[in-house]
């Protein structure tokens, strides 16, 4: 396609339009084009980069040539690659203490089955509030006790994420958590996860006009992760 | 000026490229470019570099697939963030050795003209298209087999509508210009 020509064109066009929507179909028009350059980019990029080839000769060839053939010209071609799995003494530290208190099937199998006749419902603030786990003021002065707590603490950078939540009492570490989440959701909060490390860490931000990002990070706590960060060992 | 191999800055920090781009964290080996950033600073490719020379002696080298599967002469700092990088064997596997590779060599035959196939097509064929070339040789049952096999390595992707594409692995591993050079360069062989 011919992109200056229709770039020109539209120039010597661009004086005669008055409406807004005849400048939106020029507008759409540009970008069209835009997109054919793009098109027309990636097309002379993969012909340069060798790719190119005719499918018909290439599958008259594949027809034409013996297994040993083809296997050799794919191990002519085939530069393995070198990777290790690795098992930290931590992990394996973890999955021990995963094989430690995970239940025989059996029990677990009555568990499942008596979870799957509850019906799972999420609760918003408000049904909170409705069942009186909450009221308004009670939750905001929570949120403002919390973010002052968070700033004290992280005067000299980010604190880690389970420390700072984790209490001595499960329901107090779950509701810390829980009120992390609005801070964080309302940009009072940062929350910094590092995929290598595995570790995740969270800053105070001073107001919502310094909010960063915009993705969910689902973070799971129950009873037996609290017990492990406290360091309990029994019921 | 010490020298770079004693360092004790770029010692660690090659020490942990090597274990970054060797050990795998993910799902997938290697590790992402800003992975490789965060860890090891802004100037990261320059120990990548130093790497590469220490690899090279062994037989490895670093290689970088960009995102978008194509070459890049002069990358960008963000196609460099984007891109993953892996540790390969320079050379490539001599035929006496195909059995390191563990399959069969029917097998590497189907693989071969499923590469080759699909990325004459410009990346993309549906499968039926790519069984319908294979099972002029192979059995229904194997050709089933093998690209479900192929899937399942990272060789091929398969989308919901039965398109089938070049996986990650092929990009990291195999030199398809090299390949597609020996099939279309080559003369006819009885099966």
């Amino acid at each position: 396609m011919d992109i200056p020509q229709k770039l020109m064109i539209l120039k010597r066009l661009l004086p005669q339009w008055k409406l807004l929507d005849e400048l939106l179909m020029d507008a759409e028009a540009i970008k069209e084009l835009s997109l054919m350059v793009k098109l027309q980019s990636d097309w002379v990029k993969r012909r340069a980069s060798g790719l190119f080839i005719d499918p018909f000769l290439v599958e008259v060839k594949v027809k034409m040539l013996g297994k040993e053939s083809l296997a050799s010209a794919l191990l002519s071609s085939w530069h393995p690659l070198i990777a290790s799995e690795q098992l930290t003494p931590r992990r394996l530290s973890e999955a021990l203490d995963y094989w430690n208190v995970l239940l025989p099937l059996s029990q677990r199998m009555k568990e499942l089955e008596a979870a799957e006749q509850m019906e799972e419902k999420t609760l918003t603030i408000s049904d909170l509030i409705r069942l009186k786990f909450l009221s308004d003021k009670v939750f905001d002065e929570e949120i403002k006790r919390l973010h002052d707590e968070l700033t004290e603490e992280t005067k000299g950078g980010p604190v880690d994420y389970w420390r700072f939540i984790t209490r001595d009492n499960y329901e107090e570490t779950v509701m810390r958590a829980y009120t992390l989440s609005f801070l964080i959701s309302n940009g009072l909060a940062n929350l910094i996860i590092n995929p290598v490390e595995e570790t995740t860490s969270v800053e105070a931000l001073p107001g919502p006009g310094l909010k960063r990002g915009g993705k969910s990070v689902p973070i799971s706590i129950w009873y037996q992760k609290w017990k492990e960060l406290r360091g309990v060992t029994s019921e | 000026m010490l020298p770079v191999s004693e360092d004790p800055t770029i010692s660690r920090k090659l020490k942990k490229a090597s274990q970054l781009l060797l050990y795998q964290h993910h799902r997938l080996p290697g590790a992402k470019g800003w992975e490789l950033r965060k860890i090891l600073g802004k100037d990261y490719m320059k120990i990548v570099k130093l790497l590469e020379r220490r690899l090279d002696d062994l037989g490895l080298e670093v290689k970088v697939v960009y995102e978008d599967g194509l070459d890049h002469p002069s990358p960008t700092e963000d196609d460099l963030e984007q891109a993953r990088f892996y540790v390969l064997s320079k050379s490539p596997i001599q035929t006496g050795e195909a059995s390191l590779s563990g399959w069969r060599i029917d097998t590497l035959a189907v693989l071969a003209a499923t590469l080759a196939f699909i990325t004459s097509k410009q990346g993309r064929a549906t499968r039926r298209e790519v069984e319908d070339l294979l099972r002029e040789k192979f059995p229904d049952w194997k050709v089933d087999q093998d690209l479900n096999r192929f899937i399942r390595r990272g060789y091929l992707d398969e989308d919901e509508e039965g398109n089938l594409f070049i996986g990650w692995r092929t990009r990291a591993e195999i030199d398809r210009k090299t390949l597609l050079g020996i099939i279309a360069g080559s003369s006819a062989d009885a099966w």
